[in-house]
């Protein structure tokens, strides 16, 4: 897993360092130098970390990393939710949904904790502090907004 | 200038004063806590109060509660690896190693008490520097700050993992937070770099919003994945107790903590170069400190001495900050530029007169960040035992409640969706870097960096052409920045003989 | 027949300011700013964020949300776009808008005329000044000078940049621009550093350096403020009429330098409601010595004189903007 991990962020690198040379190339070259005086032997770089990555023998297989693809699916369900709904909409049913889901929690924990959970994040960040929170795309298509 | 000392204590002991004080602590307590409290927004919010106080009264509330962010800051960053604060990102690093390993307690007392220095540091720097400081900031031009941003940048080579390959990566992730520095329109020509057409990318990169993600992420999906609480399976127990260990461990490391400070007062001192960069160099400095590859290896697993570093730099940051502000008018970020609106508000105009005419006033601000942090601590450490418990919980439990701090605390910067997306996409490289191995110091360093170091230098030549590599100072910083980067090699020789 | 004519009038009368009264009772009125707190946009709009229940009828709250990001391009979108006309959402925002929509800038989704203007609270001046201990002592000597004045600015898009440009490739002084400084504070350290020769900039933010002598003003743009109405104007010393007119496209928005507008297709009244509770806040003697204190000098534009200033500047020739766009590019 850590030779993968470190293939694929080597490979990222050397790719990112390239386009932003490939890039910089056009810019006047004010704009142009730091881009390039960084990119380029960042580039260089990663390609020698990618190489060095493949022969990197692959090390006895480690605790396996199964089940982090649902952390992953959690929060970007999360995000999806607030972008949907709202961020005080959303806060609510993702941290009822993860405590009955996810932790397994009684019906009574799981509404308490939300409750207060959402009365602090509603009391401090909208009612003090007036922060936006946008109504959510969802909401606002179908006019409740 | 004794006088003057004396006559700041009086101003600050005045009952309604000294009230005001401590309702700006209260508030500044939770501020620094909850990330998504920015200091900057709620400052802004408390201007409008400050209207019907006297000077004195208004700065101890104002710097009461600024004042103690920088320490409670810390808290959430040992306790969940989730930084309560931008400045407090590098106490994460060890100190919820430490947490993870049931250490939480001992993690707690050693970032508070670095703390408690590291601000009585900064405090008596900024009071014992009131004579020299207007000809010490003067002497640092756009050629030395550039050369203090290299020196900083030095620090990666600390910061980098051991042997020739970690140097490799180290230089990577530094590199990557340099590109991904020039995002954003360009202050020479105004040309938008790697916007993609995009308004959000326009300004930048906002630090919070990959900080938030880098740091707090990957931890979160460990936790996850372990289903166990954060301190894993500590002996029940354990975890709280020890604080006063962390105290102790203050004490055996007492001349890093202060140097430390220094640093990070030094740092604080000069403007322009942003609150985030005094705690990255002490966590290099600190790092540095290891005697042998092996015990250097320990830096990023636990070490106690990665929380004392950061955790005194993030302090003393502050009362050296508010030197140019105070003596220049030039605030060293959002905070301070608000807290110089409160001076005017209240008819104080920064500048010379502050460090003469009314010098009582400057000493009054010193004499707040002390008792306030000492305050501050001595409240936390009451509370101490029961905030590391927080960590035997079963991690299932506190995920919610750490993923909305999460969102909202990348939120709040911009008030933008994409800051979320942002956070998602740098959890993502988080989590890689931490299953490769690869670390992630260096990267955030770049990032701070790199509109720095490359703004100073172009202001540099265009200014002095050559010239500028000849002066005095900026030759001085060349061989500090050399001996920054040799010292880890050195090190590594040092460990292999013996 | 006549008294009851007088009583439907005396009604009518009376339950007129009760009909303007329901417009804002109850209600909150949310001041988008786009930028982060504890810069001048929001300094001004938190400062009448305070005063305004006092003078709009029903005395709702006004709070102020920060919506910072592309130098205020994305808080504008957002207000003509996205915010219901309903009176409950105003918008203030970069004064250089105009000039981002008449150039061309990509991503501006708004047209500066069409929002419902409520006006400008503010009028900025800009001047440039240079260190006090340099021989040039007014705008004549400044322009026969041997060697390089370095003018210290932030970037393109702001006055430090533009204004001394404009001085340097139109009417040849001798001025080098070195950009980068992170804020204008920045650069008054360089001046005091002797880094710089001087900055260009808002007169109210240089006047503390004026009085404490570090600095001396030679030239302004065309807006004037007690103080500074006795410098030369930069558009006199234009070379030809097209260069003149450059100067004054540049300097057009500092007439309108606090933007106040609401979402375009607002009810006229409640814009007129607005304009009137704007002008007498910024009379409100509260804010003025507020003001006094915090050194935010208000001065309230109506609405259709601002709105009619900035048509202006949208409707300049084509040939006159491709030469403008060659100078100025929108920044900060």
């Amino acid at each position: 897993m850590a030779r993968n991990a470190s293939l694929a962020l080597a490979i990222g690198v050397a790719l990112i360092a390239g386009y932003a040379a490939f890039a910089a190339k056009g810019w006047q070259w004010k704009a142009a130098l730091f881009p390039l005086a960084i990119g380029i032997p960042l580039c260089c770089l990663a390609v020698i970390e990618v190489v060095c990555s493949f022969r990197d023998k692959r090390s006895a297989e480690e605790p396996a990393t199964h089940g982090s693809a649902l952390p992953w699916a959690w929060m970007g369900g999360f995000l999806a939710l607030i972008v949907l709904l709202g961020f005080p909409i959303a806060i609510a049913v993702f941290v009822f949904g993860y405590l009955k889901l996810q932790s397994k929690e009684g019906w009574v924990m799981s509404t308490v904790y939300t409750a207060v959970l959402w009365a602090a994040f509603y009391g401090l960040f909208d009612y003090l502090l007036h922060l936006p929170f946008p109504a959510g795309w969802l909401l606002e298509w179908l006019g409740l907004a | 200038m004794l006088e003057a000392l004396w006559e700041g204590l009086l101003l600050v002991l005045q009952w309604k004063a000294f009230g005001f004080m401590l309702l700006g602590i209260g508030l500044g307590f939770w501020v620094g806590l909850l990330p998504g409290l920015g200091g900057a927004t709620t400052l802004a919010l408390m201007l409008p109060f400050i209207y019907t106080m006297q000077p004195v009264e208004a700065f101890a509330f104002l710097l009461g509660m600024h004042a103690v962010v920088a320490t409670t800051g810390d808290i959430t960053s040992v306790l969940f690896g989730l930084p309560g604060e931008a400045t407090s990102a590098a106490t994460v690093v060890d100190g919820y190693a430490m947490t993870k390993k049931g250490e939480a307690g001992r993690a707690l007392g050693a970032a508070l008490a670095s703390s408690l220095v590291g601000a009585i540091v900064g405090a008596v720097a900024l009071a014992a520097a009131i004579p020299v400081v207007r000809p010490l900031v003067l002497t640092f031009g756009s050629p030395e700050l550039f050369m203090l941003a290299i020196v900083g940048l030095a620090f990666i080579a600390s910061l980098s993992g051991e042997g020739a390959r970690g140097m490799v990566r180290g230089f990577i992730a530094a590199g990557l937070g340099l590109l991904l520095a020039t995002v954003g329109q360009d202050p020479q020509a105004g040309v938008a770099r790697f916007t993609f057409d995009t308004l959000y990318l326009w300004q930048g990169l906002d630090l919070v919003p990959v900080l938030v993600g880098i740091f707090a992420i990957p931890e979160i999906i460990d936790l996850f994945v372990r289903g166990n609480s954060i301190a894993g399976n500590a002996p029940p127990g354990k975890v709280a107790k020890g604080a006063w260990e962390g105290v102790k461990d203050t004490y055996r490391h007492f001349w890093l903590t202060i140097r430390c400070s220094l640093i990070g007062t030094f740092i604080g001192i000069m403007p322009g170069l942003g609150g985030s960069v005094a705690q990255w160099m002490a966590y290099g400095h600190a790092a540095q400190s290891a005697k042998t590859p092996e015990e250097r290896k320990q830096f990023g697993q636990g070490d106690v001495r990665g929380v004392l570093g950061p955790g005194a730099a993030n302090n003393s940051k502050e009362g050296g900050s508010l030197i140019p502000t105070v003596a220049f008018g030039v605030p060293g970020s959002t905070s301070m530029a608000i807290l110089l609106g409160g001076f005017l508000l209240l008819g104080l105009v920064p500048g010379p007169d502050m460090l003469t005419k009314h010098v009582a006033v400057t000493y009054s601000m010193v004499w707040t960040i002390v008792i306030a942090n000492v305050i501050t601590v001595a409240v936390c450490f009451l509370f101490l035992d029961r905030l590391a418990s927080i960590t035997e919980v079963k991690g299932h439990r506190l995920i919610p409640v750490i993923l909305v701090l999460v969102f909202i605390g990348s939120y709040t910067s911009n008030s933008h969706y994409a800051d979320l997306l942002v956070t998602l996409v740098f959890g993502g490289v988080g989590y890689l870097m931490v299953k490769a191995d690869w670390p992630r110091a260096p990267f955030v360093l770049g990032l701070v960096l790199g509109k720095i170091a490359e703004n100073y230098l172009y202001i540099s030549v265009a200014r002095y052409e050559a010239a500028w590599l000849t002066r005095p100072v900026v030759v001085v910083l060349i061989v500090v920045a050399l001996a920054v980067v040799i010292y880890p090699f050195f090190q590594m020789r040092r460990g292999a003989r013996g | 027949m006549k008294r009851r004519q007088l009583l439907v009038a005396a009604i009518g009368l009376a339950a007129a300011p009760m009909v303007m009264a329901q417009s804002f009772a109850g209600k909150t009125v949310t001041i988008i700013v786009g930028y982060k707190p504890g810069g001048g946009y929001d300094a001004t709009a938190r400062m009448l964020a305070r005063h305004l229940p006092k003078h709009i009828p029903g005395r709702p709250t006004v709070i102020v949300q920060n919506m910072p990001g592309a130098n205020s391009v994305i808080a504008a979108n957002h207000v003509y776009n996205v915010a219901k006309p309903d009176g409950l959402t105003i918008g203030t925002f970069n004064r250089n808008l105009p000039i981002a929509q008449l150039t061309g800038v990509d991503g501006v989704k708004y047209d500066i005329t069409k929002f419902a203007w409520i006006g400008s609270a503010a009028n900025e001046s800009t001047i440039l000044a240079i260190r006090a201990d340099l021989p040039y002592k007014n705008f004549e000597e400044l322009r026969k000078a041997k060697e390089t004045v370095v003018i210290g600015s932030t970037g393109p898009g702001a006055n430090t940049h533009d204004f001394p440009l404009l001085l340097k490739d139109l009417v040849g002084v001798n001025l080098k621009i070195v950009s980068g400084y992170s804020s204008s504070a920045d650069i008054m350290l360089a001046v005091e550093r002797k880094e710089v020769d001087g900055r260009a900039g808002s007169f109210t933010s240089l006047r503390p350096f004026i009085e404490r002598g570090v600095v001396r003003p030679i030239v302004r743009a065309r807006s004037t403020e007690p103080g500074i109405d006795k410098l030369p104007v930069d558009e006199s010393f234009a070379p030809n009429p097209r260069a003149k007119a450059i100067m004054a496209l540049r300097s057009a928005p500092e007439l309108v330098a606090r933007p106040y507008v609401m979402p375009p297709k607002t009810p006229a009244e409640i814009v007129k409601a607005m304009r009137e509770a704007f002008a007498r806040t910024i009379d409100d003697p509260e804010l003025v010595a507020e003001g006094k204190k915090s050194k935010i000098d208000l001065e309230y534009t109506p609405g259709d004189q601002a709105q009619k200033i900035l048509a202006d500047v949208m409707n300049q020739p084509k040939d006159l903007v491709a030469e403008f766009a060659k100078y100025i590019k929108f920044g900060e």
